[in-house]
């Protein structure tokens, strides 16, 4: 066989290169990260958590809370998946949108939750006092799953950053809620709904800020 | 601006080689980066837009074209110069073997010079060449 110059190059250059070693499938690689977080969680909820307080707060209220909860744990799972996907190059779009419907039935639920207990307690519960304590929770359980999930998120390298970002943040937020609801000693008020909002909100954008520095985009 | 563009895509492109999955069609992966990069070179633009004005006449000092060449015509001066420092053979061997870019053997059936008096020309033509480079004048 006669190689041409440029032939020879690449038969030179090629000649140890390492195979490239292709990511899992984007939902694999979500759901073990979500299985990663959600043993530290469940190990969490297990020895320090109030189960038995979650289960007095909606006492005749189960189905309420049972609907509310599964649907801030679809919001944190399918965001949290869908972070995944989009950070790979040519994936459908429309997974941006996947936690949305789930986000805004965990809001009317929660509303209805708030509302019902309103109309049972009057006006107690209009007090900032305790929600600070909520931020804090929201801010510190993020602050402990984020940079991991940043780090798995960070794998692929992302060529569009911001919706990786953004995703991941509400993922993050979501998730540490759904945790919160075992620490949380008395029933969600409008206030404390804004607050859990105001959380989410200040999660989401310092991961949306920070989505360039760590996810070393390509 | 579109071959940047090309350059850019193709260097992501391997970056981040390891988010194609086997089996998968490869186009719109392909598609998405080329995207991507597309955008980001439009809003580049957009962004030194703003704030630099291109002018392609600046570098032009006179308005007669010819007048512009002064720079150009000094240089091909200079260069003559030093080539007629050069003997016969010193040229010849430069010409063939650093000009041509011909390998020794074939500069020597070329011009008939042995291997061993192409190395000797070429050595005392570059020194020579070297030292009769104009000095350059203090900025």
């Amino acid at each position: 066989m006669t190689a041409s110059p440029i032939d020879k190059i690449i038969n030179e250059l090629a000649s140890d290169v390492r195979p490239v070693r292709p990511l899992r499938a984007p939902a694999l690689r979500a759901l073990l990260a979500i299985a990663a977080i959600g043993l530290a969680a469940a190990f969490a909820i297990v020895v320090l958590g109030d189960v038995s307080g979650l289960r007095n707060r909606y006492a005749g209220r189960e189905a309420l809370l049972a609907l509310e909860t599964l649907a801030m744990l679809s919001t944190g799972v399918l965001a949290i998946v869908a972070a995944f996907v989009v950070s790979i190059p040519g994936r459908s779009k429309r997974w941006i949108a996947a936690p949305i419907p789930f986000f805004a039935l965990w809001l009317l639920l929660s509303g209805l939750g708030c509302y019902d207990d309103l109309v049972r307690r009057g006006g107690v519960g209009w007090e900032l006092g305790e929600s600070i304590h909520c931020l804090r929770f929201i801010a510190a359980t993020s602050a402990v799953f984020g940079p991991l999930l940043i780090w798995r998120l960070a794998r692929a390298k992302p060529i569009n950053p911001l919706p990786v970002a953004l995703l991941g943040g509400l993922g993050i937020a979501a998730t540490s809620v759904f945790v919160l609801q075992f620490f949380h000693p008395f029933a969600v008020t409008f206030i404390d709904l804004a607050v859990h909002l105001v959380a989410i909100m200040i999660v989401v954008g310092v991961v949306g800020l920070v989505n360039r520095g760590a996810l070393a985009p390509a | 601006m579109a071959e940047d563009v090309v350059q850019d895509a193709l260097l992501t492109v391997h970056r981040v080689r390891h988010t194609y999955q086997p089996g998968r069609p490869v186009a719109p992966w392909i598609a998405a980066i080329v995207t991507r990069r597309s955008i980001d070179a439009a809003r580049k633009r957009g962004r030194i837009g703003r704030q630099e004005v291109f002018n392609e006449v600046a570098d032009e000092t006179f308005a007669d074209p010819r007048a512009n060449k002064l720079l150009e015509a000094d240089a091909s001066r200079t260069l003559a110069q030093m080539a007629g420092g050069l003997s016969r053979g010193q040229r010849e061997a430069i010409e063939l073997v650093k000009l041509k870019e011909m390998s020794l053997a074939e500069a020597s059936e070329f011009s008939g010079q042995s291997i061993a008096s192409l190395k000797v020309n070429i050595h005392r033509a570059m020194k020579k060449l070297r030292f009769s480079l104009p000095k350059e004048p203090p900025e």
